[in-house]
């Protein structure tokens, strides 16, 4: 077989498997816009959970992905994201979607901001500055609490809380879980389209090596950047999409631990395959539901969460969507031999 | 003639002893001995069981209340299926438990939830679904500036500034530091209130609020000291009071100040707890009457919680409070025909409870259809004793402008004439 040959089977491949990513990813959204017409009370909101934090996992993904960062900070980000949607909900009155906007671009400039320690840093070192930045941010909303319908820069008053409107198309609990499901599928629609254009070569560059890159005249310090702002303003976006589920947010919802938590089952889903984000999401949000809905403490996914973990670091550093893709192909693999 | 007599004996002693064990019956709804076999009735609860401290007593006690009325007739033949869930402190999980009660199972209603951040969630939903929730523990603000939420217990507010009240009218305090949680609609509403209530009659107030996730009790108890303040007011939950208490015991400043809590620390166990250090000196405001009471509800909820409930089960003004909520609840149930109970009747029955009484209550318990509700707001105060609690002030009205809506909203119903 000629190199021709190799690269242009290569291209189908890879047009094969960008096809079947295409179509599973249209079906799982339609299985949720079904699941949207049929599912009771409670599975809506721990479905619209799981589509809020199938982006937050898919942003946690991207860097890790991409650029082989560690950022712990990424539940921060959403805080920040509805911090930013909530006070301008309550102070402006704009439409939902651009104070989702909005949230999204300042949780995407605190990002590039977190992104000047990332310029020097990497691995641990890098992660426990994000870490200690969603420490810093789990303080700092304890004083300043999240908006609720007071006067102020801050936006918050001792009294009982106003609700934030939900958007127009999306007021009742099935139309919100659709509306989420599709933001999400706009957000991996943006991680694709930045992965496929010059910046996803660039990320791909650093990733191997920062010398190589610089050398191939990438600017390191622009794409490390452009990542960290991308990734924080797909947080920030979920963040606000979180506001909008409970209409107000709670500054107990955001402590620290929980940007370790969902960094490592982001891990536990597969960080390496698109639909890890979504695996990601179902252990951190539809697990502990589902073990709570049959009267077990929903605390005890934790142990799952811990054996899946020291699972994933021995024997499957792809994670769960690794595994399944891997067995995907086997099965096909073996369907084509019996073909032939 | 002597076989007449002993037979007089022996039936005499039988009747005196059927009655006794009667009397020490508890009474539930019918009271009529009848298992309730009908179609059951579905009644939901939302609790803070798991977390940072357990806020289910209120529930614990109306399951009781509930189960002892499903012996005794039901509703008019039908027993009560009381669900009851675990929010876990957590705002998501209460928004998740609540849809699944309010939209899934179909509850009636709510009856003696107990929670920190579930009302604070789920008023716009109970407001959506015309559910009415008769909570018994509730600590937050919205559970008292919502239409479709009524609660027995008073919560921290009139509690916290009762306390201060007393201590300002009988032990003389100037400066009074409220120790308190730092969740808006907890922590501010109440100490907040308290600081404004101190104000108005020309003293000091400050407040410390502590991260619920993290509570430091050693900083606390030390910014505590360097306030300047002359009347510390611990209002916490119970278990954390409790630290609180032990750290300020081992900094060794109780004679310093001048002592006094909300009712979470009104616990039976609390003064075997915490020793014979606080006898004397800690004084505590009660939402609801003391536990010892002799009245007819006091003693009913006694035996109710001995009979159907569990010796772990707390025995505390929550508990009370939750007893309280279900009997209510019960008596306005059995106004109806059951065959025709149904969310909206429900709702409707709740809404037209109007000056029950109770020797469990410093006043009477209405619900009306305001657009907010606080039917208790005068209280008492203990002294944790050596073996127990001494009752140190009787039923007082709260003094506070906050209540200028309730009184107007009372004046109307003809509440209390």
């Amino acid at each position: 077989m000629t190199n021709f040959e190799i690269s242009s089977a290569k291209v189908e491949a890879t047009a094969g498997l960008s096809v079947r990513r295409h179509v599973m990813s249209a079906a799982i959204l339609g299985v949720l816009i079904l699941l949207s017409a049929v599912a009771n009370g409670l599975w809506l909101k721990i479905l619209t959970s799981v589509a809020i934090y199938t982006l937050t996992a898919a942003s946690i993904a991207l860097l890790y992905r991409r650029l082989g960062l560690v950022s712990l900070a990424q539940v921060a980000m959403m805080g920040i994201g509805g911090w930013v949607t909530l006070r301008l909900a309550h102070g402006t009155g704009l439409p939902f979607e651009m104070n989702v906007l909005c949230g999204g671009l300042s949780a995407g400039l605190v990002g590039m901001v977190l992104s000047y320690p990332a310029l020097r840093m990497r691995g641990l070192y890098l992660a426990l500055v994000t870490l200690m930045a969603a420490g810093g941010f789990a303080v700092l909303i304890n004083v300043i609490q999240f908006p609720n319908g007071g006067d102020g820069f801050t936006g918050f008053a001792v009294r009982s809380v106003a609700y934030m409107p939900r958007p127009l198309i999306a007021q009742s609990d099935p139309a919100y879980l659709r509306y989420c499901a599709g933001v999400t599928a706009l957000g991996f629609l943006l991680i694709r389209w930045h992965e496929t254009t010059r910046p996803g070569r660039a990320w791909a560059m650093i990733r191997r090596s920062e010398a190589c890159a610089i050398s191939a005249g990438v600017n390191v310090t622009l794409y490390k950047v452009w990542g960290l702002a991308l990734s924080g303003f797909l947080a920030g976006i979920a963040g606000g999409l979180l506001a909008g589920n409970l209409q107000l947010l709670d500054a107990r919802s955001f402590p620290a631990g929980e940007s370790v938590l969902i960094f490592a089952l982001t891990i536990v889903g597969g960080a390496w395959h698109w639909f890890g984000a979504i695996l990601t999401a179902i252990l951190y949000r539809l697990l502990p539901a589902f073990l709570n809905d049959i009267g077990v403490n929903g605390n005890a996914a934790y142990i799952i969460f811990g054996g899946a973990l020291i699972h994933a670091l021995m024997s499957a550093p792809t994670g769960l969507a690794g595994q399944l893709s891997d067995a995907a192909m086997a099965i096909r693999r073996r369907l084509k031999r019996g073909r032939t | 003639m002597k076989r007449h007599r002993s037979t007089i004996i022996a039936a005499g002693a039988v009747l005196a002893l059927t009655s006794g064990s009667a009397l020490a019956a508890p009474k539930c709804g019918l009271n009529n001995g009848t298992k309730a076999t009908g179609q059951p009735i579905k009644v939901g609860a939302v609790v803070g069981q798991t977390g940072p401290d357990d806020f289910s007593a209120s529930a614990k006690a109306a399951k009781a209340y509930f189960t002892c009325v499903n012996a005794n007739g039901g509703i008019n033949g039908r027993p009560i299926e009381y669900l009851i869930q675990d929010d876990q402190w957590n705002p998501e999980v209460a928004g998740l438990v609540a849809a699944k009660l309010v939209k899934d199972e179909k509850v009636v209603a709510l009856v003696a939830s107990g929670s920190f951040v579930e009302m604070g969630v789920n008023a716009k939903l109970y407001a959506a679904e015309d559910v009415m929730s008769m909570a018994a523990a509730c600590a937050v603000s919205e559970c008292f500036e919502s239409k479709n939420i009524v609660s027995t217990n008073e919560g921290p507010l009139p509690s916290s500034v009762g306390a201060a009240q007393w201590a300002v009218t009988k032990l003389g305090s100037k400066n009074v530091i409220c120790i308190g949680l730092n969740i808006p609609s907890v922590g501010q509403y109440s100490c907040g209130w308290t600081e404004k209530y101190m104000q108005s009659k020309g003293l000091s107030g400050s407040s410390i609020l502590m991260d619920p996730a993290s509570a430091d009790m050693n900083s606390a108890v030390l910014r505590a000291v360097a306030s300047g303040a002359d009347t510390v007011l611990v209002n916490l939950p119970a278990g954390m009071a409790a630290g609180f208490l032990k750290v300020a015991q081992e900094q060794g400043i109780r004679d310093n100040f001048k002592w006094i809590s909300s009712t979470p620390l009104y616990d039976k166990a609390i003064p075997g707890i915490l020793g014979d250090h606080w006898a004397g000196v800690m004084h505590v405001n009660i939402e609801l009457t003391p536990i010892e009471g002799k009245g007819p509800d006091a003693t009913n909820w006694r035996e109710v919680l001995d009979k159907y409930g569990t010796a772990q089960d707390k025995r505390d003004t929550f508990s009370q409070s939750g007893y309280l909520s279900a009997r209510f609840f019960v008596d306005a149930m059995l106004k109806l025909d059951p065959a025709k109970i149904d969310r909206k009747s429900v709702s409707e029955a709740i809404r037209a409870i109007k000056n029950e009484k109770s020797d469990l209550l410093c006043g009477p318990y209405y619900v009306g259809d305001g657009d907010r509700h606080m039917p208790n707001h005068a209280n008492m105060m203990v002294q944790i004793a050596k073996d127990g609690f001494k009752v140190v002030g009787e039923c007082t009205g709260v003094d506070s402008a906050y209540l200028d809506p309730i009184i107007a909203q009372e004046k109307r119903l003809g509440i209390g004439k």
